[in-house]
């Protein structure tokens, strides 16, 4: 199973590979010599000089040392720094050994393989073991885990580590994406190819940066990847299933059925009192109903169960549809006292089920199962259109022999991580390198993150480029020796051409920070936090619309780092999304930062930057060199000074300074 | 002649972040195109759940011929959502007539509409690519039946940017008991910047989220507030530094808003007859009046994109009839007719509509045949959405569905096409609005559609 040879060398031995229909091989094959399909090049690096400084020498002065510390903090944690000790490397050390900085890695990881805990669509239902993948993503950054055996784990950990919990909740990477689950007649082929692309458009974006979503309906129009390539990237995965899978032992399943036992014992009285008060309603619905019914259904109810013809049954069951009523038509007949009552009994169960037991841990995972289903080419992407089927295989392009995959439906993933991860794929490692400098830079070298294609940008400095992506191999994968090369480099000490602003979670971290609110614990169930009203009347719901956000018991949950806010795809919290937090519907390689008044509303009027700027206040005890120090990590100068006693002498107050304080661009903006 | 759309698509796949596109609210100016506009701005009327046409625009007397009755086996394999077409004809319950000097049909559910059918371009064989509500949504607001592309505001907003400094270019009024199906995603911008979405609009003193300080901060401490961030800011910014200026321009909009928003949403300003003329007052028309009322007040100030909803939250209160059709479209025509068409012909007596691309419409229609015995199912083959003003030539019927009204039949025309359409009205080519995300010019008609010429020629 091992792939990729460089691809001029084996061109010979190959050629005669029975599975490749020479007239797809005569498609691609004079595209071979695209940049992105050839091994990177090393330059060789002068003694004792930083090869990134060589390569890459800096343009401008470098930054002081306490904006530079400001920038490295945000850059590696999300948060504002509280500690300017020590040596700029000494400050790397301490940062990388941070926890902090896996969970920024984490969110940046995050957005690539578009995570939210939802799965999107009207009804939008949480993923109830989902967030284990994000923690797993936490962990792995936390523990410097190699990229090869990250990526292995993300595409087929079940396969190469059986039995391994976080191996197979790792493969949660394959389901990260939104799906459409709702009831009524379903196309069961449409829904499978729906899955079928989510995954393709993960591993190919994530992974290859190569955009064989765009060779769905056709031959891709800019780069040499056919439509069979895609389909046989897709039966890579016909043996792919998506299942819930336990990961503890029988007894602990057995614990939490008993404790789930004992809490429904709790709620059940209770739902029988409502029903018990609804009884009569529904009554009165249905007999006041009935008269409007046509004469037809009134018949065939009229006639006894037994004694009704099909034509009569199908019309009872109808007229059974006509007479029942919804949840609002009923409250609609009760009067005020009973629905209070009924009310008060609702929040009694909504009360109960905030201590809910947790569900017996289980992997959101992929896994393979026994039988493959056979894959074709579909004409124009629609599963009814079925054209030639396909094996499973790689893009010809890059491998002469398709892969030479097995028909086996086992180890198809494990083959495709494989070969992504040898050590003379092209593109893996400068996919990778370039997301980890744009993370750090602002800017890839390839500013096309996910599209190293035709249509995507060129390498600013392939030299560059691909230094980083051989050290990276050589290193053996190591990110943090990547993102501590390139932290090193005077490239990125060097003062802004353009400042970047802070993205939506480092922002709201932030100022939980500085407020001193922030709760740091780690990991676990998704949390939600307050929204507003009018948040909450767009969170869709035929149903009666009591208690669709539970908040948590302990307030201090609210105050968590964003990575641990529920992500819900379809009800964004304003804050966030105004400041361009990616929507988790495709893959995020890099953030728009878009300017508008919205963002201003938001930050000026919000109860929460409200509540933080109140926090903030209390916390500088009327001290503006406390705030300035806590917010910007530094004094203020003489000239703010004077600004900030005006500011007092009319009249404003320690809320509205600390709100200003948030609000600057200082605050917002990278240094 | 497009250069301007494609130099900004150049400008974003460039940088984001580049200063230009950060102030693109307040900057950015109507652009030009290569085709002429004929519309300025849209209001898009949305009936959550999916009206019937069969019982509003499209009569089909066959169905009450053949009531009772299977669909011929003719017709092949139906596939709604809940029932698969075997079950019998249902004939509509109502009556139609022809009305204005184009003797368009409409059923005696929309009596005040059918005074404005000569403004009216009703097009019959709509067609879709989902039989479930939001992925049908997706579709109608975005091009795609998957969630994740930017709705149809939003590239419109992104095309040619705002007429208005005071107010969001793209607003969005959902039915106060609950948001559609679809939910946010309708109205969402996707992948394109955070400043193309629409932004919930309600009435009364707060009518866009976080627009007030809370209790107890007066105008004057919230400005000294400003102030003093503007102060900051000016320290903060080098000079040059587009981004930070437009930061700063900012705020100066967010303040400036919190009295313009609250004065645009003002009905009380409205004379007495024009409010009762929209049904305001009227328990049964208040809500969708004011709506509708508060749309033209929006396009009169510049507001580029106004998307209102009928329906939304409990099934009661959706156009969603699986059963009790009658009951169900009495209701919710009886919420929007006078409204409608109110609408119409204020735009109209203001010399509005000629520039105002009004659209009513669904995300599908519904069977010909029963479903519950008294409803019907939902119908992706063909339905009736219509046009008026902005540039659309009214008095006309476009497409045709068959005998029964399940398939369009001739010419039928997909999702792509309607929003072709809308493109081609306001001046902007289909196929220069597009935007680079991941490897892909994605565009809002995808692979193209056809602008319906009939609409407006």
């Amino acid at each position: 199973m091992k792939r990729l040879l460089v691809p001029i060398l084996c061109f010979g031995l190959l050629q005669a590979d029975p599975r490749v229909d020479p007239k797809e091989e005569a498609l691609v094959a004079k595209r071979r010599n695209y940049w992105a399909f050839l091994p990177p090049v090393r330059t060789a690096i002068p003694a004792g000089q930083h090869p990134i400084d060589f390569l890459e020498p800096a343009q401008r002065p470098l930054l002081d040392k306490p904006h530079l510390i400001r920038r490295l903090t945000l850059d590696l944690t999300g948060l504002p720094p509280t500690n300017f000790e020590g040596t700029y490397t000494q400050a790397i050390d301490r940062l990388m050994a941070s926890p902090r900085y896996g969970e920024r890695w984490a969110q940046k990881w995050l957005d690539i393989v578009r995570y939210a805990d939802t799965n999107g669509f009207e009804l939008d239902a949480e993923r109830p073991h989902s967030w284990r993948y994000r923690d797993y993503v936490i962990k792995s950054f936390n523990a410097n885990k190699p990229y090869n055996e990250f990526l292995r784990e993300q595409i087929a950990g079940d396969e190469i580590h059986p039995g391994n919990a976080e191996a197979l909740v790792a493969t949660g990477f394959l389901r990260a994406g939104p799906r459409h689950v709702v009831g009524g007649n379903q196309d069961e082929e449409q829904n499978r190819q729906e899955d079928l692309i989510e995954m393709t458009h993960a591993i190919s974006a994530s992974f290859m940066g190569m955009t064989m979503n765009c060779a769905r309906c056709h031959n891709h129009k800019f780069d040499p990847i056919l439509q069979a390539d895609y389909y046989r990237l897709q039966a890579i995965l016909a043996s792919t299933q998506f299942r819930e899978v336990q990961i503890v032992d029988g007894d602990a399943m057995l614990a939490t059925d008993t404790r789930q036992a004992r809490h429904d014992a709790l709620i059940k009285p209770i739902e029988d009192e409502i029903k018990n008060i609804e009884k009569p309603f529904r009554e009165q619905f249905r007999v006041e109903k009935l008269p409007t019914l046509d004469k037809q259904f009134r018949d065939a109810l009229d006639i006894p169960k037994e004694k009704r013809s099909e034509d009569q049954k199908r019309l009872a069951k109808e007229a059974d549809r006509q007479l029942s009523p919804t949840w609002d038509e009923v409250v609609a007949l009760i009067p005020p006292d009973l629905k209070a009552k009924r009310a008060a009994l609702r929040q009694k169960i909504h009360a109960i089920n905030m201590d809910e037991p947790d569900p017996a841990p289980h992997a959101y995972a992929a896994i393979t199962v026994d039988q493959a289903q056979p894959t074709h080419i579909l004409k124009v992407g629609d599963p009814r259109m079925k054209q030639q089927e396909v094996a499973a295989g790689l893009p010809l392009v890059l491998s002469k022999d398709l892969g030479n995959f097995s028909s086996d439906p086992r180890g198809r993933r494990t083959g495709l991580a494989n070969w992504l991860t040898d050590s003379t794929h092209p593109l893996t490692a400068r996919v990778m390198v370039n997301r980890i400098w744009q993370f750090r830079m602002g800017k890839g070298i390839v500013t096309t993150m996910n599209d190293f294609g035709a249509l995507g940008a060129r390498p600013t400095n392939l030299k560059l480029l691909d230094w980083l992506a051989t050290e990276f191999i050589q290193s053996g994968w190591n990110i943090r020796h990547i993102d501590r090369l390139i932290l090193t480099s005077k490239a990125y000490q060097q003062q802004a051409l353009q400042r970047r602003r802070m993205d939506a979670d480092s922002l709201r971290d932030s100022v939980l920070g500085v407020s001193g609110m922030l709760n740091l614990k780690m990991y676990g169930k998704p949390v939600k936090t307050p929204i507003e009203p009018e948040i909450y009347d767009i969170i869709f719901t035929e149903g009666e619309p009591d208690n669709l956000w539970p908040l948590p018991k302990d307030k201090s949950e609210m105050y968590r780092r964003t990575i641990y806010v529920l992500n819900r795809r379809t009800i964004r919290l304003p804050l966030l999304m105004n400041f361009d937090q990616p929507d988790t519907m495709s893959s995020c390689p890099e953030r728009p930062t878009s300017t508008h008044a919205l963002q201003g509303l938001t930050m000026l009027n919000s109860d929460f930057m409200q509540e933080q700027a109140k926090a903030f206040a209390a916390r500088t005890k009327g001290s503006v060199e406390r705030a300035y120090q806590l917010a910007l990590g530094r004094s203020p100068s003489a000239a703010e000074l004077l600004q900030a006693k005006d500011f007092f002498s009319k009249g404003g107050s320690a809320e509205d300074f600390a709100l200003a304080m948030f609000n600057r661009n200082e605050f917002i903006y990278l240094p | 002649m497009n250069s301007s759309i494609s130099r900004r698509n150049v400008l974003r796949t460039a940088g984001n972040g580049f200063g230009a596109i950060a102030a693109e609210w307040l900057l950015q100016r109507d652009a030009t195109a290569a085709i002429a506009p004929k519309a300025k701005s849209v209001i898009f009327l949305f009936m959550v759940g999916a009206p019937s046409s069969m019982d509003l625009f499209d009569p089909k007397p066959a169905l009450k011929k053949y009531e009772g009755q299977p669909l011929p086996a003719s017709f092949g394999k139906v596939g709604g959502q809940f029932t698969d077409g075997s079950n019998p004809l249902l004939a509509s319950p109502w009556e139609f007539k022809k009305y204005g000097q184009s003797g368009m049909p409409v059923s005696s559910l929309m009596p005040n509409l059918a005074e404005c059918v000569d403004d009216i371009c009703f097009v019959r064989s709509f067609y879709t690519e989902s039989v479930v509500h939001a992925p049908a949504m997706y579709q109608v607001h975005t091009g795609r039946v998957l969630m994740g592309y930017p709705s149809m505001g939003s590239w419109v907003t992104y095309g040619l940017g705002s007429a208005t400094d005071n107010l969001p270019a793209y607003v969005v009024m959902p039915q106060p008991e609950g948001t559609p199906e679809g939910g946010t995603p309708c109205w969402g911008s996707a992948f394109l910047p955070a400043v193309h979405q629409g932004t919930l609009l309600r009435p009364g003193p707060s009518p866009i989220l976080h627009l007030k300080p809370p209790a107890g901060v007066t105008p004057e401490r919230q400005r000294r507030t400003i102030d003093l961030i503007q102060q900051m800011n000016q320290i903060d910014t080098a000079p040059g530094d587009n981004e930070m200026a437009a930061r700063i321009a900012s705020y100066e909009l967010a303040f400036k808003m919190q009295t313009s928003a609250p004065e645009a949403v003002d009905i009380a300003k409205e004379p007495e007859h024009i409010r009762r003329m929209y049904g305001i007052g009227e328990k049964r028309t208040q809500d969708f009046g004011t709506r509708c009322l508060l749309a033209r007040r929006m396009v009169e100030r510049g507001v580029r994109f106004v998307q209102i909803y009928s329906g939304g939250g409990p099934v009661s209160i959706q156009w969603d009839a699986h059963s009790h059709l009658k009951a169900n479209h009495e209701k919710m025509c009886g919420l929007t007719d006078q409204p409608v068409a109110a609408l119409l012909k204020d735009l109209k007596q203001r010399g509005l509509l000629d520039t105002t691309l009004v659209i009513w419409g669904s995300e599908f229609g519904r069977l010909p045949t029963s479903e519950s015995g008294n409803g019907r199912d939902h119908n992706m083959h063909g339905y009736t959405m219509w046009f008026a003003g902005g540039g659309v030539k009214g008095g006309q019927t476009i497409g045709e569905t068959d005998e029964f009204g399940l398939r369009g039949v001739g010419e039928r025309y997909h999702m792509r096409d309607f929003h072709a359409t809308i493109l081609h009205l306001l001046g902007l080519d289909q196929h220069k609005l597009w935007y680079l995300h991941n490897g892909r010019h994605e565009k809002l008609t995808d692979f193209g559609g056809t602008p319906i010429a009939k609409v407006y020629t």
